[in-house]
């Protein structure tokens, strides 16, 4: 039985993802989805993406979930549902605790398992750091500084949605 | 492939269904869309970085920047309906029901 701790953490992180699906209060749910944020981020650490790490810890929990937090406390009701008050909640995340450690069973006893995709191996610990490439420069920030060479065009689309996604933000806010 | 990324689509799947599935707030169904997106972000970086293929590092990226504003458009809305009813129970969207 070969142990790769990454693939332990990508198994929190389905539990966490979990926790926000079988949909307690929202205020849980942004808790159980900061703790899966969390753990994809050192997921991303552990296999050498710092900047993309970083990425998420900005740009989606300091960004997306504070927005979500304060709106979720807009929305909130006096006793918030948690995930052991209700039958159907905690119910269906026994259920998919079980279904989780019946799979990571069988992965670490036969170490094959084909849906429709083949999985075959737990995944190497050590990245290979192959010659060529970038060099010395590290890979992460600059395969996205090639936003603005090689993607140009993806970066004029991307902007120009954007833009327009805002207006129409606006929009809907205005209401009336 | 490897394990991990059976894991992030396991992970996909269950926010996928918990997106689709209603209970009481919408807020819960926002959510979950942050969790698909949350899962499909890691397993696109697992999957550069493995393969070391340098370009791609711009599609996680971007992929995070356009659902930061799905999200904010959902919020919109979201805000929109608690505006209107005073809180966004998806019991109170039922303009079009007999």
């Amino acid at each position: 039985m070969t142990l790769n701790v990454y693939y332990f953490l990508s198994i929190l992180f389905v539990i966490g993802c979990v926790g926000f699906s079988v949909k307690p209060s929202p205020i849980y749910g942004g808790l159980s989805l900061i703790v899966s944020g969390a753990l994809g981020c050192v997921i991303i650490l552990g296999y050498g993406g710092s900047f993309l790490g970083l990425m998420v810890f900005l740009v989606f929990l300091g960004g997306m979930m504070v927005v979500f937090g304060y709106t979720t406390a807009m929305s909130m009701e006096q006793y918030p549902e948690s995930w052991v008050s209700n039958v159907a909640v905690w119910s269906v995340m026994l259920f998919s605790l079980f279904m989780e450690g019946l799979l990571s069973y069988v992965w670490l006893n036969y170490d094959y398992i084909e849906v429709i995709v083949q999985f075959n191996n737990m995944g190497e610990w050590v990245i290979y750091d192959g010659e060529g490439g970038v060099g010395y420069l590290s890979e992460g920030p600059t395969g996205v500084g090639a936003i603005y060479s090689y993607n140009y065009w993806l970066m004029f689309v991307a902007g120009w949605s954007l833009f327009a996604g805002i207006l129409i933000t606006m929009q809907i806010i205005r209401g009336n | 492939m490897s394990a991990i990324y059976m894991n992030m689509t396991i992970a996909f799947m269950a926010s996928l269904t918990g997106m689709m599935m209603y209970r009481s707030h919408m807020m819960s169904s926002l959510l979950c869309l942050e969790g698909m997106m949350l899962s499909m972000f890691v397993m696109a970086s697992l999957i550069t970085l493995n393969s070391h293929y340098t370009l791609s590092y711009t599609i996680p990226l971007v992929l995070l920047v356009f659902s930061a504003c799905e999200a904010a458009m959902g919020l919109a809305l979201l805000v929109l309906v608690s505006n209107t009813y005073g809180s966004d129970y998806v019991q109170n969207l039922n303009l079009l029901r007999c």
